[in-house]
């Protein structure tokens, strides 16, 4: 497990910009893909109550296969971070998203790792969640942003790092 | 006049098929007791996801714009599209202050291609934290 996530910490740190394809990174369930599909939003998809732009940001979105296929897609190539920055632009439309289709039982999930307008746009890398933290934030690299970020850190100030207040970890 | 009633129930499959290509699955009304955990920590068990151990975690996820399931008590996850009325699930500040939290929500589901989908009507109750599994599992996933 530990092994698992240091490969992932060090595909998202040490690769990130660089622009090839998928990588696998080691988690059971996952197929490394790189398929074309619709973007849309999540609870539009599933329940009919739709919003302009796909909720711009707000909601939640997933990718439509063309065999009818609904998957979530959770992950960006960001650090700790969702993908729905990276897929907003193209909502209603038709990308060919790389990534890994993690078919889990209990939940299957998609992690975006680049992505582009289909058929023939061009690629980019998933990390536009990282870009518009970073671009909020006075410029702040982004590869430690959860160390840096003003919400989270109000969080963790006021409830501590376990979530309950006086419950603080042992020197 | 048969041209025009020709025209008008033309007109009308097409909309029953538009419409019919849009329609939603009808949803279960449910009520689910869980813990609120990160989706993507806990499916892929790239670390420890639950309890005390990974709240930190959980809200650099949930700040980040990953989303929110509940964990069911039975092991069944359900990923929170709406909660309570408010439709965002990317980083909802609601959600975010009630993560790793014990809850029970009563709200419709939604089933497609082996995804629970939740939309949260109402949280019934809320036990805080009560997954105390720091001991045993220290802090996610840097140990500090």
């Amino acid at each position: 497990m530990t092994r698992t996530l240091l490969a992932a910490l060090a595909a998202t740190l040490m690769l990130h910009g660089s622009a090839t394809a998928a990588d696998s990174w080691g988690i059971e369930f996952e197929e490394v893909v790189r398929e074309k599909a619709k973007v849309v939003d999540l609870l539009c998809e599933v329940t009919g109550e739709c919003a302009g732009n796909c909720g711009d940001g707000s909601r939640q979105l997933g990718l439509l296969f063309d065999d009818g296929r609904l998957v979530p897609v959770v992950k960006n190539f960001d650090i700790f971070a969702g993908a729905t920055a990276d897929l907003l632009q193209f909502c209603g439309k038709r990308v060919e998203a790389d990534g890994l289709m993690i078919n889990d039982p209990q939940m299957p999930i998609f992690a975006l790792q680049f992505k582009r307008l289909a058929p023939d746009g061009p690629w980019s890398r998933a990390n536009q969640w990282g870009k518009n933290w970073s671009q909020a934030n006075g410029g702040q690299a982004v590869n430690q942003w959860f160390r840096n970020d003003d919400t989270v850190n109000e969080l963790l100030e006021a409830d501590g790092v376990f979530g309950i207040r006086g419950l603080e970890p042992e020197e | 006049m048969r041209y025009i009633a020709s025209l008008l129930g033309g007109a009308a499959l097409l909309l029953s098929a538009v419409v019919g290509a849009n329609a939603a699955a009808t949803p279960e009304r449910i009520s689910v007791t869980g813990e609120l955990i990160d989706t993507w920590c806990h499916v892929t068990e790239i670390m420890y996801a639950l309890g005390t151990a990974h709240h930190k975690c959980a809200i650099w996820c949930a700040v980040g714009g990953i989303p929110v399931s509940v964990l069911g008590e039975d092991g069944t996850l359900y990923m929170v599209l709406k909660i309570e009325g408010d439709d965002r699930s990317v980083a909802n500040d609601r959600i975010i202050r009630i993560q790793t939290h014990q809850v029970t929500v009563e709200g419709d589901l939604y089933v497609r291609d082996g995804v629970n989908y939740l939309v949260v009507n109402q949280v019934a109750d809320d036990h805080g934290i009560v997954n105390l599994t720091h001991e045993d599992y220290g802090i996610q996933p840097f140990g500090e």
